[in-house]
């Protein structure tokens, strides 16, 4: 099943409050993980980075090699890590770095060097926090709530292909494309073709869900010169399977679904403000008036694009 | 007679439905508030009372009605009347995927557009839209009267097994083995009788009957295009 969200608002703010509420409306949907991708303040330079360890005893050796690692590739660190304080095994990092030489490179040896931690997101605002549990124990652990930025995305999973693990639930990054993140409810019936071509490209997968490969397929259409909305319609004829899906990127979001019109969106879209969900009662956290406009994007083969109109805060 | 009113707002969905059949086997007017779109109200609710929502609601509302008279003020969301056997719903504004699904009886109003799968499976009733009907409305319905006033959107009546679909205004494509056919005197003044108390009746509609071309009943190998949808 899974629940989805999407956020813009008019001006820089309380990013993080309203994916929380969003996705604690959606729980019923899938409450094994629960993630957010959310949209900071943009820097001029230097990257967020959000990495994920399985070995929280090893923490402090594991995120120095990830500094070693990134002076080899022309960076270094440009603040202290930080990190959540759950007493699970497996954490988030925060990292904030300096342009690597070359990005692809970068996360290969940043994810490889050792099989205890990965990177998650890599953006000038982009963070992607996920975890299991439900949406207020995710929000709890990551401190989710207080993230401030300019729009996002929310994830609530109910597992059906791949693994039950904080890495293996959404958001996923489009590695290696710095900002864009990605959310999905659906299956992909094609995955392992789609998933081998792409392969064969170059590009990356840590995982076996079949979203992550939806970020990355959209993002190369893009390399090879599409505009974000001619990949999203190509997307409708290409990948094969069921699906309602947002990706977010610096300055917008985008959605697309499948043929058959088997998964729901439902948006509200005013005064440069958008709230959009897999249920309409998740829209209603924001939304609270009674005759606000809602729109049900319920037939087949759709596809829209939201701009990011403010993504500075006032001087 | 005395009105309940309920509110619904966030409270758990089980002390509300509580509440609403509460309320209803006491045979009263019933008006509910603050629905916020909430799931699954106003399930199984018995014959003889009346209910009005205000707003919106979201998935399943009246599911499994076996009588009652249930308006919503604005959308229904999926699957709304779901499996309902007797009654009637009045949707005053947009229905969502799957609207009367599988239902066996009564009569289902919607003032707006439908979504998709309008009358999915539906076996007996009528769903009556004043406005569009989605994608792949009365998909696979077995019996019942799905009509549409404004038309309706791509694959119409695909894969119909028994039931109806009726529709005045554009048609963007039908279904696989939808066959339209001109109806009789007879036929139309039967769809004018459900229409006629709804407030509805026009004898100047030009109306398409979709019915089975009864291809999909039985497997034929030379039919095997008709079955690949995809």
């Amino acid at each position: 099943m899974c629940g989805i969200a999407g956020r813009i608002l008019n001006a820089p703010g309380n990013i993080g409050h309203d994916l929380v509420e969003l996705m604690a409306a959606q729980e019923h949907r899938g409450a094994d993980s629960t993630g957010f991708a959310v949209y900071g303040i943009p820097r001029d330079t230097g990257y967020v980075v959000r990495a994920m360890g399985f070995d929280r005893d090893r923490l402090s050796s594991d995120l120095e090699e990830f500094r070693a690692v990134l002076k080899e590739h022309g960076g270094d660190l440009l603040e202290e890590p930080t990190w959540d304080n759950g007493e699970t095994a497996h954490y988030s990092a925060r990292m904030v770095i300096s342009d690597p030489k070359d990005m692809a490179r970068w996360t290969h040896d940043a994810d490889e060097f050792c099989a205890r931690l990965e990177i998650q997101s890599v953006g000038r605002s982009l963070e992607i926090i996920k975890d299991t549990g439900g949406a207020h124990a995710v929000a709890d652990k990551h401190g989710v709530r207080d993230m401030v930025g300019t729009h996002g995305l929310g994830h609530a999973r109910l597992a059906t292909e791949s693994d039950v693990r904080p890495n293996a639930s959404h958001p996923f990054w489009a590695r290696p494309f710095p900002d864009v993140a990605i959310v999905h409810n659906g299956q992909i019936t094609d995955y392992y073709s789609w998933r081998k071509r792409l392969e064969l490209k170059g590009y990356r997968f840590l995982t076996y869900n079949d979203s992550e490969l939806i970020a990355v397929w959209v993002s190369d259409r893009m390399k090879e010169g599409l505009s974000l909305e001619a990949a999203l319609t190509r997307s409708i004829d290409e990948i094969d399977g069921v699906f309602t899906y947002m990706i977010a990127r610096s300055d917008t979001i985008g959605w697309a679904k499948d043929r058959f019109a088997m998964k729901p969106l439902v948006v509200v879209n005013q005064n440069g403000e958008v709230a959009a969900a897999t249920e309409e009662q998740a829209v209603r956290r924001i939304f609270k008036e009674d005759d606000v406009s809602i729109t049900n994007f319920d037939g087949p083969s759709m596809h829209g694009i939201w701009g990011v109109g403010n993504r500075r805060a006032a001087a | 007679m005395s009105e309940v009113v309920i509110d619904v707002s966030d409270r758990p969905i089980r002390d509300v439905h509580m509440d609403i059949q509460k309320a209803a086997a006491a045979g009263g007017n019933i008006v509910v508030i603050n629905t916020c779109s909430r799931h699954n109200l106003a399930v199984g609710l018995p014959s003889g009372c009346h209910i009005r929502f205000e707003g919106s609601v979201g998935y399943y509302c009246g599911g499994l009605n076996t009588g009652a008279t249930i308006e919503i003020e604005r959308n229904a969301g999926w699957g709304c009347g779901e499996a309902m056997s007797k009654g009637h719903i009045t949707i005053g504004g947009y229905a969502g995927m799957s609207v009367g699904a599988a239902m066996l009886g009564g009569t289902i109003h919607v003032k707006g557009d439908c979504g998709p799968r309008a009358g999915v499976a539906m076996k007996g009733g009528n769903i009556v839209v004043e406005g569009k009907i989605g994608y792949q409305s009365g998909f696979m319905a077995h019996g019942g009267k799905l009509i549409a006033l404004g038309g309706a959107g791509s694959s119409c009546a695909d894969a119909l097994w028994a039931g109806e679909v009726w529709v005045t205004g554009d048609i963007a494509d039908l279904g696989v083995d939808a066959v339209v056919t001109e109806p009789t005197a007879e036929q139309v003044a039967e769809v004018d009788a459900i229409l006629d108390p709804l407030g509805l009746k026009d004898t100047s509609r030009d109306w398409r009957r979709i019915v089975a071309g009864q291809r999909l009943w039985y497997f034929e190998s030379r039919d095997a295009k008709a079955w690949l949808m995809i």
